[in-house]
């Protein structure tokens, strides 16, 4: 379509200008002639408006379209309420086969769901498609409208076309007796006094007041795109991390793929009294503090080492409680939760000789990479097997039922005065149920009767000052979130714009007189009445005194 | 400023590609891979029971069996004399076996390892990170690494008889053969 661009002021306007540049005169009347006129953007085309785009422009139109980008936000809507019928796989710790837990807990409807891909609605193609193309759409939506609307606004002619005054929607026309200067002047005066800017041509005048306030859209609009990309930042490796570490009290573990190791020296956990609790409650474990004692190492060498142990260097130490996490170089490591597990650490026993009925010792026994060799008085005592979680195979023969230290036995070889050369067998449990004695003994007399002892030797560990064990896992969850300032940053530049939007309106008042006929126009991008009440006020103070209410253009049209 | 139109355009146009086709991209790739028979296994290098490092490389150019083990799991224990056995028959021939045992004391593997007569090399994996790698769900798993270094066949729980591991080392050797 071509469009004659040139207004009779002589001004050339670009393809999709709508009121002309310099004069304001309509250009393009696609509303009726007398109704307010469409001031969006002050009438300036939008940048990229062209009269033969090509690819790339139409493109660039596509993502300029504000229509658009209300429909891509529609969509994105309903993709991420969908994303909420359900929970997401992602907030699972574990989870082995999803499409039959969705099946199995959600029913036909769960599985439907999982098998669309619902369930991992915000890491999905097409989710994080939509939130490029609403973060596309804001920065060229943005772009193209803020350069031609800053370029309108900072070259404003004061003298404005006469039908762009006529068709504000605040408007006031009536003779005046004054000369138009002097006149002129009186209004300027007062329109300083409200902190209007005022400029003046001889008897036309332009007073604005807030124009920053339009370019709040504009900041907010920044703020999103910073928190967009923060939020996309978070999907770099190294940007982000969660992860769960279990730990049993005294044990040290890698934050896996890091080069930290986390040991939990203690945990402890504190219960609500009974005469705290509800009625309801009583006589329940309610868990009221938990901790864990926790230190952080980095490792300085051998950490890949097969061979030898890696060296670990303290960092960091903290209690960590629930919203008190430790954090070492955002690194963060929260109390997730806690379960109640008997685990021996290590054990002191003695070496009983029944037949003399003394005892050697004690002996430190550690659950976990015990030693191979003791020695204990005169006698020395090699480990010859380990069993964490006793038990026995199909065959009869011993074997350890999981890795875990649930039931843990020893066999050692004894050596020493008064003993074979190859030594004497002897099991010991060292948990003290009554089951595992007499485990223990039946071990022993098989042992005896098959040769391997002679039935001398046994083990104690007496005081329980001489058993050290954990009582509770604790689960710790371990974040790094590096872009979390970003979104804040993007967040408070948001909240900046839209303060400068909601709270300050950008107000013009301009008048011009034509042979003793005074014609005002003032526009105001919302509150309407605000600046009509300041209208009227500055009027009466000119001595031209009117309702305000008669100065609304619109109360002809509706 | 109408000079710089077209170049802005193709630069914001340009990050547009750049930033949204990697964050899109990222979505596709997200999901966690899985070994299966055409992958390659990844690396290791995890010591034997003498405290000798093997690594995975090394092994490449030659018929592989891997056998994630424990001697807390019965199939485990119970398929150990007949990888035992076809390692016998099998190993002048050109392959290897080896056993990666899930992360437990030496002494206890030793003292197994010994009991059931196993000669193959033994590795110690620590703190379950080869088998996390490997992402098992079940023991025993065994992988048949062809002579290319890609995984040939996957044998999830077990135990298998010698049957069952014979006629895979059989397919191992006819893709050795074939290249």
């Amino acid at each position: 379509m071509f469009q004659n661009t040139k207004c009779e002021c002589g001004h050339q306007n670009p393809t999709g200008t709508v009121l002309c540049e310099s004069c304001g005169k309509p250009l393009i009347e696609d509303l009726p002639l007398d109704s307010p006129l469409e001031m969006r953007y002050d009438g300036v085309a939008r940048r990229s408006q062209k009269a033969n785009p090509d690819l790339i422009d139409r493109v660039w139109n596509f993502f300029s379209s504000v229509k658009i980008a209300v429909w891509l936000i529609v969509i994105t809507l309903i993709g991420a309420a969908i994303g909420t019928i359900y929970p997401q796989e992602s907030s699972f710790i574990n989870m082995d086969d999803a499409a039959q837990y969705y099946k199995d807990t959600y029913g036909v409807w769960g599985l439907i769901y999982q098998a669309l891909g619902f369930s991992r609605t915000y890491e999905s193609w097409w989710f994080v498609g939509l939130l490029v193309m609403i973060g596309t759409s804001l920065v060229i939506c943005s772009l193209d409208r803020v350069l031609p609307l800053y370029k309108a606004l900072s070259k404003q002619q004061i003298r404005k076309h006469l039908t762009f005054l006529t068709r504000q929607q605040t408007v006031y026309t009536s003779p005046i007796e004054l000369d138009p200067e002097e006149w002129t002047e009186k209004l300027a005066k007062q329109l300083k006094k409200k902190r209007y800017r005022v400029h003046r041509d001889g008897d036309a005048l332009l007073a604005e007041k807030n124009r920053f306030s339009r370019w709040g859209p504009y900041i907010n609009h920044i703020g999103l795109i910073v928190f967009l990309l923060a939020v996309l930042a978070r999907g770099v490796p190294a940007w982000h991390m969660d992860q769960y570490v279990t730990l049993d009290e005294g044990q040290t573990k890698q934050i896996p793929n890091t080069n930290y190791y986390v040991k939990n020296e203690k945990f402890t956990v504190d219960f609500y009294k009974d005469e705290e609790l509800p009625d309801s409650l009583k006589g329940t474990n309610r868990a009221k503090l938990f901790e864990t004692k926790a230190v952080l190492y980095t490792c300085t060498a051998y950490c890949d080492d097969p061979v030898k142990d890696p060296v670990l260097a303290e960092v960091d130490r903290h209690d960590i409680q629930v919203n008190s996490p430790l954090s070492y170089q955002g690194l963060k490591l929260y109390q997730y939760n806690y379960e109640p597990k008997v685990h021996l650490i290590s054990v002191k026993p003695m070496l009983i000789d029944s037949q003399t009925g003394e005892s050697y010792g004690p002996f430190e026994l550690p659950m976990a990479n015990p030693p191979l060799t003791y020695s204990v008085g005169p006698y020395t005592l090699k480990l010859s097997d380990v069993f964490p979680d006793f038990g026995m195979d199909e065959q009869n023969r011993p074997m350890t039922k999981s890795r875990d230290p649930n039931n843990p036995a020893f066999v050692f070889i004894v050596t020493g005065p008064g003993l074979p050369e190859t030594g004497e067998f002897y099991i010991y449990f060292p948990l003290p149920t009554a089951e595992d004695k007499l485990l223990e003994q039946q071990i022993n007399a098989s042992f005896q009767k098959s040769g391997n002892n002679s039935g001398r030797f046994s083990f104690e560990v007496g005081k329980m000052e001489n058993v050290e064990f954990s009582q509770y896992t604790t689960y710790l969850n371990v974040r790094v979130d590096r872009a979390m300032p970003f979104v804040w940053v993007g967040a408070g530049i948001s909240m900046i714009g839209l303060i400068m939007g909601f709270y300050w309106q950008h107000r013009r008042i301009w008048t011009r007189i034509d042979d003793g006929v005074l014609t005002l126009g003032a526009h105001t991008n919302k509150n309407t009445y605000g600046v009509r009440s300041e209208v009227a006020s500055a009027l009466k103070n000119t001595g031209i005194v009117v309702d305000q209410k008669a100065l609304d253009n619109r109360r002809n049209t509706r | 400023m109408k000079r710089y139109r077209k170049p802005i355009q193709y630069i914001i146009l340009a990050l547009v590609v750049l930033i949204g086709g990697y964050a899109v991209g990222r979505s596709f790739f997200e999901t966690k891979e899985v070994l299966k028979p055409g992958s390659e296994p990844p690396a290791f290098a995890l010591a034997d029971l003498q405290n000798e490092v093997h690594e995975l490389e090394s092994y490449k150019g030659k018929p592989l069996i891997i056998n994630f083990w424990g001697t807390f799991c019965p199939p485990c224990r119970n398929e150990m004399p007949a990888l035992q056995h076809e390692y016998e028959k099998w190993k002048d021939q050109g392959l290897e076996l080896i056993g990666i045992n899930l992360s437990e004391d030496r002494l206890a593997v030793q003292r197994f390892a010994d009991s059931v007569g196993a000669n193959f090399p033994i590795l110690l994996d620590r703190n379950k990170k080869t088998e996390k790698q490997y992402g098992l769900k079940e023991y025993p798993t065994t992988y048949f690494i062809a002579p290319d270094g890609k995984i040939q066949d996957i044998v999830v729980g077990g135990p298998m008889s010698e049957e069952d591991i014979e006629i895979r080392i059989q397919r191992l050797f006819d893709a050795s053969s074939r290249t």
